[in-house]
Protein backbone atom coordinates (compact mmCIF):
# COMPACT_ATOMS: atom_id res chain seq x y z
CA UNK A 1 0.00 0.00 0.00
CA UNK A 2 1.31 3.50 -0.82
CA UNK A 3 0.52 6.48 1.39
CA UNK A 4 0.67 9.85 -0.29
CA UNK A 5 1.72 12.92 1.74
CA UNK A 6 0.30 16.37 0.92
CA UNK A 7 3.53 17.15 -0.98
CA UNK A 8 3.28 13.91 -2.92
CA UNK A 9 -0.29 14.76 -3.84
CA UNK A 10 0.78 18.23 -5.02
CA UNK A 11 3.59 16.77 -7.13
CA UNK A 12 1.27 14.13 -8.51
CA UNK A 13 -1.24 16.81 -9.45
CA UNK A 14 1.48 18.90 -11.09
CA UNK A 15 2.76 15.97 -13.12
CA UNK A 16 -0.79 15.08 -14.15
CA UNK A 17 -1.39 18.63 -15.32
CA UNK A 18 1.90 18.60 -17.23
CA UNK A 19 0.91 15.32 -18.83
CA UNK A 20 -2.49 16.74 -19.73
CA UNK A 21 -0.85 19.84 -21.22
CA UNK A 22 1.55 17.61 -23.18
CA UNK A 23 -1.38 15.59 -24.51
CA UNK A 24 -3.27 18.73 -25.59
CA UNK A 25 -0.20 20.15 -27.32
CA UNK A 26 0.50 16.81 -28.96
CA UNK A 27 -3.07 16.51 -30.21
CA UNK A 28 -3.05 20.10 -31.40
CA UNK A 29 0.22 19.54 -33.22
CA UNK A 30 -1.22 16.40 -34.78
CA UNK A 31 -4.23 18.27 -36.07
CA UNK A 32 -2.18 20.92 -37.93
CA UNK A 33 -1.66 20.29 -41.67
CA UNK A 34 1.84 19.00 -42.20
CA UNK A 35 3.07 19.80 -45.76
CA UNK A 36 5.57 17.11 -46.41
CA UNK A 37 5.74 14.43 -49.08
CA UNK A 38 7.94 11.37 -49.35
CA UNK A 39 8.33 10.47 -52.99
CA UNK A 40 9.79 7.14 -54.00
CA UNK A 41 11.50 7.12 -57.37
CA UNK A 42 12.41 4.10 -59.45
CA UNK A 43 14.89 4.48 -62.31
CA UNK A 44 13.09 4.68 -65.67
CA UNK A 45 15.48 5.79 -68.41
CA UNK A 46 15.52 8.05 -70.28
CA UNK A 47 12.88 9.83 -68.17
CA UNK A 48 14.39 9.19 -64.72
CA UNK A 49 18.07 8.38 -64.37
CA UNK A 50 20.10 7.57 -61.24
CA UNK A 51 23.65 8.86 -61.52
CA UNK A 52 26.20 9.77 -58.83
CA UNK A 53 23.62 9.29 -56.07
CA UNK A 54 21.34 11.82 -57.74
CA UNK A 55 18.09 11.58 -59.67
CA UNK A 56 18.01 13.37 -62.99
CA UNK A 57 15.95 13.29 -66.17
CA UNK A 58 13.19 15.33 -67.70
CA UNK A 59 10.45 13.61 -65.70
CA UNK A 60 12.20 14.59 -62.49
CA UNK A 61 12.42 18.21 -63.67
CA UNK A 62 8.77 18.19 -64.71
CA UNK A 63 7.57 16.79 -61.38
CA UNK A 64 9.68 19.39 -59.55
CA UNK A 65 8.06 22.16 -61.54
CA UNK A 66 4.60 20.70 -60.88
CA UNK A 67 5.11 20.41 -57.12
CA UNK A 68 7.17 23.50 -56.35
CA UNK A 69 4.21 25.96 -56.29
CA UNK A 70 2.61 23.79 -53.61
CA UNK A 71 5.49 24.44 -51.16
CA UNK A 72 5.73 20.90 -49.89
CA UNK A 73 8.73 19.75 -47.95
CA UNK A 74 9.66 16.96 -50.40
CA UNK A 75 11.90 14.04 -49.56
CA UNK A 76 13.11 12.00 -52.54
CA UNK A 77 13.86 8.34 -51.91
CA UNK A 78 15.57 6.33 -54.64
CA UNK A 79 14.28 2.77 -54.79
CA UNK A 80 15.28 -0.33 -56.71
CA UNK A 81 12.79 -1.91 -59.13
CA UNK A 82 10.18 -3.90 -57.29
CA UNK A 83 10.65 -2.17 -53.91
CA UNK A 84 8.53 0.85 -54.78
CA UNK A 85 5.14 -0.80 -54.51
CA UNK A 86 6.08 -2.52 -51.23
CA UNK A 87 7.16 0.77 -49.65
CA UNK A 88 4.01 2.43 -50.96
CA UNK A 89 1.75 -0.24 -49.46
CA UNK A 90 3.53 0.03 -46.10
CA UNK A 91 3.04 3.79 -46.12
CA UNK A 92 6.79 4.48 -46.01
CA UNK A 93 6.37 6.73 -49.05
CA UNK A 94 3.40 8.87 -50.11
CA UNK A 95 3.90 8.62 -53.85
CA UNK A 96 5.78 6.41 -56.28
CA UNK A 97 7.07 7.60 -59.65
CA UNK A 98 6.68 6.08 -62.16
CA UNK A 99 4.06 3.35 -61.90
CA UNK A 100 2.99 1.26 -64.89
CA UNK A 101 1.92 -2.11 -63.53
CA UNK A 102 -1.62 -2.64 -64.76
CA UNK A 103 -1.94 -5.90 -62.81
CA UNK A 104 -1.58 -4.36 -59.31
CA UNK A 105 -4.52 -2.75 -57.53
CA UNK A 106 -2.84 0.53 -56.61
CA UNK A 107 -4.38 4.00 -56.52
CA UNK A 108 -2.86 6.61 -58.79
CA UNK A 109 -3.24 10.28 -59.58
CA UNK A 110 -5.84 10.66 -62.32
CA UNK A 111 -3.65 11.99 -65.13
CA UNK A 112 -1.24 9.57 -66.77
CA UNK A 113 2.23 11.09 -67.19
CA UNK A 114 2.83 9.48 -70.56
CA UNK A 115 2.06 6.35 -72.57
CA UNK A 116 4.98 4.06 -73.37
CA UNK A 117 4.46 1.91 -76.43
CA UNK A 118 5.53 -1.75 -76.40
CA UNK A 119 7.69 -3.04 -79.19
CA UNK A 120 10.23 -5.49 -80.51
CA UNK A 121 14.00 -5.16 -80.39
CA UNK A 122 16.03 -6.74 -83.18
CA UNK A 123 19.64 -7.00 -84.17
CA UNK A 124 20.05 -4.11 -86.54
CA UNK A 125 20.58 -6.28 -89.60
CA UNK A 126 17.21 -7.97 -88.95
CA UNK A 127 15.30 -4.77 -88.13
CA UNK A 128 11.58 -4.67 -89.01
CA UNK A 129 10.55 -0.99 -88.92
CA UNK A 130 6.78 -1.38 -89.31
CA UNK A 131 5.24 -3.85 -86.89
CA UNK A 132 1.79 -3.76 -88.46
CA UNK A 133 3.46 -5.96 -91.11
CA UNK A 134 2.82 -8.95 -88.85
CA UNK A 135 3.25 -11.43 -91.70
CA UNK A 136 6.97 -10.72 -91.33
CA UNK A 137 6.93 -12.36 -87.88
CA UNK A 138 6.29 -15.77 -89.43
CA UNK A 139 8.65 -18.28 -87.83
CA UNK A 140 10.59 -15.61 -85.97
CA UNK A 141 11.49 -16.65 -82.45
CA UNK A 142 10.49 -13.80 -80.19
CA UNK A 143 11.47 -13.75 -76.53
CA UNK A 144 8.78 -12.50 -74.15
CA UNK A 145 9.13 -11.92 -70.39
CA UNK A 146 7.00 -14.51 -68.60
CA UNK A 147 3.70 -12.98 -67.50
CA UNK A 148 4.10 -9.78 -69.51
CA UNK A 149 0.90 -8.71 -71.26
CA UNK A 150 1.51 -9.30 -74.97
CA UNK A 151 -0.17 -7.16 -77.62
CA UNK A 152 -2.73 -8.88 -79.84
CA UNK A 153 -0.75 -8.15 -83.01
CA UNK A 154 2.10 -10.33 -81.76
CA UNK A 155 -0.05 -12.93 -80.00
CA UNK A 156 -2.12 -13.52 -83.15
CA UNK A 157 0.88 -13.62 -85.47
CA UNK A 158 2.83 -16.67 -86.56
CA UNK A 159 5.82 -15.76 -84.43
CA UNK A 160 7.19 -18.46 -82.13
CA UNK A 161 6.94 -17.00 -78.63
CA UNK A 162 9.72 -18.03 -76.28
CA UNK A 163 9.00 -17.27 -72.63
CA UNK A 164 11.86 -15.98 -70.53
CA UNK A 165 11.55 -16.42 -66.77
CA UNK A 166 13.07 -14.52 -63.88
CA UNK A 167 13.38 -10.97 -62.57
CA UNK A 168 16.05 -10.18 -65.15
CA UNK A 169 13.97 -11.48 -68.09
CA UNK A 170 14.31 -8.23 -69.99
CA UNK A 171 18.09 -8.04 -69.81
CA UNK A 172 18.38 -11.75 -70.60
CA UNK A 173 16.05 -11.35 -73.55
CA UNK A 174 18.13 -8.52 -74.88
CA UNK A 175 21.31 -10.56 -74.39
CA UNK A 176 19.78 -13.56 -76.23
CA UNK A 177 18.84 -11.28 -79.11
CA UNK A 178 22.33 -9.84 -79.28
CA UNK A 179 23.96 -13.26 -79.53
CA UNK A 180 21.38 -14.40 -82.08
CA UNK A 181 19.72 -17.13 -79.98
CA UNK A 182 16.36 -15.45 -80.61
CA UNK A 183 15.32 -13.21 -83.50
CA UNK A 184 13.68 -10.47 -81.46
CA UNK A 185 12.71 -9.55 -77.97
CA UNK A 186 9.37 -8.15 -76.81
CA UNK A 187 9.86 -5.15 -74.56
CA UNK A 188 6.95 -3.42 -72.76
CA UNK A 189 8.72 -0.09 -73.28
CA UNK A 190 11.71 -0.30 -75.63
CA UNK A 191 12.35 3.43 -75.22
CA UNK A 192 13.87 2.50 -71.86
CA UNK A 193 16.71 0.64 -73.53
CA UNK A 194 16.78 1.97 -77.09
CA UNK A 195 18.15 5.43 -76.44
CA UNK A 196 21.37 7.15 -77.31
CA UNK A 197 22.88 7.06 -73.82
CA UNK A 198 22.63 3.28 -73.64
CA UNK A 199 25.89 2.00 -75.07
CA UNK A 200 24.99 -1.59 -74.16
CA UNK A 201 22.39 -1.80 -76.91
CA UNK A 202 24.40 -0.53 -79.84
CA UNK A 203 23.76 -3.72 -81.81
CA UNK A 204 19.98 -3.48 -81.42
CA UNK A 205 17.20 -1.36 -82.80
CA UNK A 206 13.61 -1.36 -81.64
CA UNK A 207 10.31 -0.62 -83.33
CA UNK A 208 6.90 -0.11 -81.80
CA UNK A 209 3.37 -1.50 -81.70
CA UNK A 210 1.68 1.88 -82.03
CA UNK A 211 -1.90 1.87 -80.83
CA UNK A 212 -1.16 -0.51 -77.95
CA UNK A 213 -0.07 1.61 -75.04
CA UNK A 214 -0.77 1.78 -71.32
CA UNK A 215 -0.40 4.82 -69.13
CA UNK A 216 2.46 5.52 -66.75
CA UNK A 217 1.13 7.13 -63.57
CA UNK A 218 2.12 8.48 -60.20
CA UNK A 219 1.00 5.88 -57.66
CA UNK A 220 -0.19 6.99 -54.24
CA UNK A 221 -0.05 5.28 -50.87
CA UNK A 222 -3.30 4.08 -49.28
CA UNK A 223 -2.14 6.08 -46.24
CA UNK A 224 -1.66 9.36 -48.12
CA UNK A 225 -3.74 12.17 -46.61
CA UNK A 226 -6.84 12.80 -48.70
CA UNK A 227 -6.18 16.54 -48.70
CA UNK A 228 -2.65 15.99 -50.06
CA UNK A 229 -4.01 13.68 -52.72
CA UNK A 230 -6.56 16.26 -53.85
CA UNK A 231 -4.05 19.11 -53.91
CA UNK A 232 -1.39 17.19 -55.86
CA UNK A 233 -3.90 15.59 -58.23
CA UNK A 234 -5.44 18.97 -59.09
CA UNK A 235 -2.00 20.54 -59.56
CA UNK A 236 -0.87 17.78 -61.94
CA UNK A 237 -4.07 18.14 -63.99
CA UNK A 238 -3.52 21.88 -64.17
CA UNK A 239 0.11 21.46 -65.26
CA UNK A 240 -0.78 18.84 -67.88
CA UNK A 241 -3.41 21.16 -69.36
CA UNK A 242 -0.73 23.80 -69.88
CA UNK A 243 1.90 21.39 -71.19
CA UNK A 244 1.81 17.59 -71.16
CA UNK A 245 4.88 15.79 -69.92
CA UNK A 246 5.27 14.12 -73.32
CA UNK A 247 5.50 17.51 -74.99
CA UNK A 248 7.86 18.80 -72.30
CA UNK A 249 10.04 15.77 -72.99
CA UNK A 250 9.87 16.35 -76.76
CA UNK A 251 10.67 20.06 -76.66
CA UNK B 1 2.00 14.57 -94.18
CA UNK B 2 3.49 16.67 -96.99
CA UNK B 3 6.44 17.62 -94.82
CA UNK B 4 6.97 14.00 -93.79
CA UNK B 5 6.94 12.98 -97.43
CA UNK B 6 9.38 15.75 -98.40
CA UNK B 7 11.64 14.79 -95.50
CA UNK B 8 12.01 11.12 -96.46
CA UNK B 9 15.60 11.54 -97.73
CA UNK B 10 16.60 13.31 -94.51
CA UNK B 11 14.74 10.83 -92.28
CA UNK B 12 16.39 7.84 -93.97
CA UNK B 13 19.87 9.24 -94.50
CA UNK B 14 22.68 7.90 -92.33
CA UNK B 15 24.22 10.66 -90.28
CA UNK B 16 23.83 14.40 -90.63
CA UNK B 17 21.98 17.03 -88.69
CA UNK B 18 18.29 16.18 -88.36
CA UNK B 19 17.31 18.98 -85.96
CA UNK B 20 14.62 20.25 -88.36
CA UNK B 21 12.60 17.14 -87.57
CA UNK B 22 12.17 17.92 -83.89
CA UNK B 23 10.63 20.38 -81.46
CA UNK B 24 10.03 23.99 -82.46
CA UNK B 25 12.03 23.55 -85.68
CA UNK B 26 9.58 20.87 -86.74
CA UNK B 27 6.59 23.13 -86.03
CA UNK B 28 8.19 25.95 -88.04
CA UNK B 29 8.67 23.57 -90.96
CA UNK B 30 5.03 22.47 -90.76
CA UNK B 31 3.99 26.12 -90.94
CA UNK B 32 6.28 26.86 -93.90
CA UNK B 33 4.98 23.78 -95.73
CA UNK B 34 1.37 24.82 -95.05
CA UNK B 35 1.96 28.35 -96.37
CA UNK B 36 3.62 27.00 -99.51
CA UNK B 37 0.88 24.44 -100.15
CA UNK B 38 -2.23 26.51 -99.40
CA UNK B 39 -0.97 30.04 -100.05
CA UNK B 40 -2.26 31.32 -96.72
CA UNK B 41 -1.01 31.83 -93.19
CA UNK B 42 -0.96 28.87 -90.84
CA UNK B 43 -4.15 28.93 -88.71
CA UNK B 44 -3.98 30.68 -85.32
CA UNK B 45 -3.65 28.23 -82.44
CA UNK B 46 -6.79 29.68 -80.91
CA UNK B 47 -8.21 26.45 -79.48
CA UNK B 48 -6.47 23.95 -77.23
CA UNK B 49 -7.27 21.15 -79.72
CA UNK B 50 -5.14 22.84 -82.37
CA UNK B 51 -2.29 23.21 -79.88
CA UNK B 52 -2.75 19.61 -78.80
CA UNK B 53 -2.59 18.43 -82.40
CA UNK B 54 0.70 20.23 -83.05
CA UNK B 55 2.12 19.02 -79.73
CA UNK B 56 1.17 15.45 -80.60
CA UNK B 57 3.02 15.76 -83.92
CA UNK B 58 6.14 16.94 -82.11
CA UNK B 59 5.81 14.07 -79.64
CA UNK B 60 5.55 11.53 -82.48
CA UNK B 61 8.74 12.87 -84.03
CA UNK B 62 10.48 12.75 -80.65
CA UNK B 63 9.36 9.14 -80.17
CA UNK B 64 11.29 8.36 -83.35
CA UNK B 65 14.38 10.44 -82.60
CA UNK B 66 16.62 7.51 -81.69
CA UNK B 67 15.61 5.65 -84.83
CA UNK B 68 16.12 8.74 -87.04
CA UNK B 69 19.61 9.14 -85.60
CA UNK B 70 20.49 5.46 -85.83
CA UNK B 71 23.16 5.59 -88.53
CA UNK B 72 23.22 1.83 -89.00
CA UNK B 73 19.64 1.71 -90.26
CA UNK B 74 18.72 3.05 -93.67
CA UNK B 75 14.98 2.86 -94.24
CA UNK B 76 13.36 3.98 -90.98
CA UNK B 77 9.75 3.19 -91.94
CA UNK B 78 8.35 6.61 -90.98
CA UNK B 79 6.47 7.23 -94.20
CA UNK B 80 3.41 9.57 -94.25
CA UNK B 81 0.91 6.76 -93.58
CA UNK B 82 2.92 5.48 -90.63
CA UNK B 83 3.32 9.00 -89.27
CA UNK B 84 -0.46 9.44 -89.52
CA UNK B 85 -1.05 6.12 -87.74
CA UNK B 86 1.37 7.08 -84.96
CA UNK B 87 -0.27 10.48 -84.63
CA UNK B 88 -3.71 8.86 -84.39
CA UNK B 89 -2.46 6.48 -81.70
CA UNK B 90 -0.86 9.36 -79.80
CA UNK B 91 -4.04 11.44 -79.88
CA UNK B 92 -6.12 8.52 -78.67
CA UNK B 93 -4.09 8.44 -75.44
CA UNK B 94 -4.82 12.06 -74.68
CA UNK B 95 -8.56 11.74 -74.17
CA UNK B 96 -9.26 15.15 -75.68
CA UNK B 97 -12.20 14.15 -77.88
CA UNK B 98 -10.25 14.38 -81.12
CA UNK B 99 -9.67 11.39 -83.37
CA UNK B 100 -7.78 11.19 -86.62
CA UNK B 101 -7.58 8.08 -88.75
CA UNK B 102 -5.95 7.44 -92.10
CA UNK B 103 -8.23 4.75 -93.52
CA UNK B 104 -9.46 2.97 -96.61
CA UNK B 105 -12.11 0.40 -97.52
CA UNK B 106 -11.75 -2.57 -95.18
CA UNK B 107 -10.83 -5.20 -97.75
CA UNK B 108 -7.66 -3.29 -98.68
CA UNK B 109 -6.38 -2.12 -95.33
CA UNK B 110 -2.82 -2.96 -94.29
CA UNK B 111 -2.91 -1.99 -90.62
CA UNK B 112 -5.86 -3.40 -88.69
CA UNK B 113 -5.64 -0.41 -86.33
CA UNK B 114 -6.83 1.71 -89.27
CA UNK B 115 -9.90 -0.38 -90.12
CA UNK B 116 -12.85 1.90 -90.96
CA UNK B 117 -15.80 2.07 -88.59
CA UNK B 118 -19.40 1.88 -89.84
CA UNK B 119 -19.62 5.62 -90.54
CA UNK B 120 -16.33 5.69 -92.45
CA UNK B 121 -17.30 2.63 -94.48
CA UNK B 122 -20.65 4.23 -95.37
CA UNK B 123 -19.02 7.53 -96.37
CA UNK B 124 -16.37 5.84 -98.51
CA UNK B 125 -19.02 3.96 -100.43
CA UNK B 126 -20.59 7.34 -101.20
CA UNK B 127 -17.42 9.13 -102.32
CA UNK B 128 -15.34 6.30 -103.76
CA UNK B 129 -16.34 7.04 -107.36
CA UNK B 130 -16.61 10.80 -106.98
CA UNK B 131 -14.14 11.90 -104.31
CA UNK B 132 -15.32 14.91 -102.29
CA UNK B 133 -15.04 16.07 -98.70
CA UNK B 134 -17.91 14.66 -96.65
CA UNK B 135 -19.02 16.51 -93.51
CA UNK B 136 -21.45 15.17 -90.92
CA UNK B 137 -22.92 17.53 -88.35
CA UNK B 138 -24.65 14.70 -86.52
CA UNK B 139 -21.97 12.05 -86.16
CA UNK B 140 -20.99 10.10 -83.06
CA UNK B 141 -17.59 9.41 -81.52
CA UNK B 142 -17.25 6.86 -78.71
CA UNK B 143 -20.96 7.22 -78.01
CA UNK B 144 -20.85 11.02 -77.90
CA UNK B 145 -22.25 13.51 -80.44
CA UNK B 146 -19.47 14.61 -82.75
CA UNK B 147 -18.61 16.50 -85.89
CA UNK B 148 -17.12 14.13 -88.42
CA UNK B 149 -15.37 14.76 -91.69
CA UNK B 150 -13.88 12.47 -94.29
CA UNK B 151 -11.38 13.97 -96.72
CA UNK B 152 -10.45 11.69 -99.63
CA UNK B 153 -6.77 11.64 -100.51
CA UNK B 154 -5.95 11.65 -104.21
CA UNK B 155 -3.59 8.88 -105.23
CA UNK B 156 -0.19 10.41 -105.90
CA UNK B 157 2.88 9.07 -107.64
CA UNK B 158 4.65 8.53 -104.30
CA UNK B 159 1.74 6.36 -103.05
CA UNK B 160 2.42 3.95 -105.90
CA UNK B 161 5.96 3.29 -104.69
CA UNK B 162 4.35 0.97 -102.14
CA UNK B 163 0.79 0.44 -103.37
CA UNK B 164 1.41 0.35 -107.13
CA UNK B 165 2.91 -2.42 -109.20
CA UNK B 166 6.43 -3.79 -109.42
CA UNK B 167 7.69 -1.13 -111.85
CA UNK B 168 6.92 1.53 -109.21
CA UNK B 169 8.83 -0.23 -106.46
CA UNK B 170 12.12 1.60 -105.75
CA UNK B 171 13.61 -1.71 -104.62
CA UNK B 172 13.38 -2.85 -108.23
CA UNK B 173 14.99 0.21 -109.79
CA UNK B 174 18.03 -0.68 -111.87
CA UNK B 175 17.41 -4.43 -111.57
CA UNK B 176 16.57 -6.95 -114.25
CA UNK B 177 12.82 -7.73 -114.42
CA UNK B 178 13.52 -11.33 -113.41
CA UNK B 179 14.75 -10.02 -110.05
CA UNK B 180 11.84 -7.70 -109.34
CA UNK B 181 9.86 -8.13 -106.17
CA UNK B 182 6.26 -7.28 -105.38
CA UNK B 183 7.14 -6.72 -101.72
CA UNK B 184 7.51 -3.00 -101.04
CA UNK B 185 10.08 -1.32 -98.84
CA UNK B 186 7.77 -1.55 -95.79
CA UNK B 187 7.49 -5.32 -96.13
CA UNK B 188 3.95 -5.51 -97.54
CA UNK B 189 2.81 -7.04 -100.80
CA UNK B 190 2.06 -4.33 -103.36
CA UNK B 191 -1.61 -3.89 -104.31
CA UNK B 192 -1.20 -3.01 -108.03
CA UNK B 193 -3.21 0.18 -107.63
CA UNK B 194 -3.04 2.84 -110.33
CA UNK B 195 -3.08 6.62 -110.15
CA UNK B 196 -6.84 6.64 -110.81
CA UNK B 197 -7.68 4.32 -107.89
CA UNK B 198 -9.30 5.49 -104.67
CA UNK B 199 -6.55 6.50 -102.21
CA UNK B 200 -8.52 6.27 -98.99
CA UNK B 201 -8.70 9.36 -96.86
CA UNK B 202 -8.36 11.12 -93.56
CA UNK B 203 -11.23 10.71 -91.13
CA UNK B 204 -11.45 13.48 -88.54
CA UNK B 205 -13.85 13.41 -85.59
CA UNK B 206 -14.28 16.01 -82.85
CA UNK B 207 -16.67 15.57 -79.96
CA UNK B 208 -19.13 18.48 -79.91
CA UNK B 209 -18.68 19.02 -76.18
CA UNK B 210 -15.03 19.91 -76.80
CA UNK B 211 -15.98 22.83 -79.04
CA UNK B 212 -18.86 24.14 -76.92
Amino acid sequence: MIFLTHRDTENHLKSSLNFLLFCILFLFAGSTYSKSLKIGIVEYPPHLIFQNNQVSGKLFDYINSVLSPLNYDVEIIRLPNGRGVLELKKGNIDMLIPYDDVTEDIDTLASPLFHPVPGLCFKKENFIPILSATHRFKELTVGVPLGAPIVAALKNSEAILFEIKGDDAISRGIALTQIGRIDAFYHPSPAQVYHQENKAYKELACSYFHGYSNGVFIAVSPFMKHKDFQVVDARLKEAMAVMTYSYYFAK
Amino acid sequence: MTFIFKSQPLINQRGGDKAVLFGDDFINNIKVTYRAKYGEEFPELSHFLKKMLLQAMVEVMEDNRVLFNDDEIGFKGIIPAIFAAQLAAKLSTKGVGLKIKFTRTKDDIRNVMNLPDEWEEMVMQKVINKPAVYFDNNGMLDGNPAYRQFTPLPMAAYCLKCHGSMEHNPLNFGKDKSQWTNIDMTGFEMENWTISDFGGGVSLSIEKSVLE
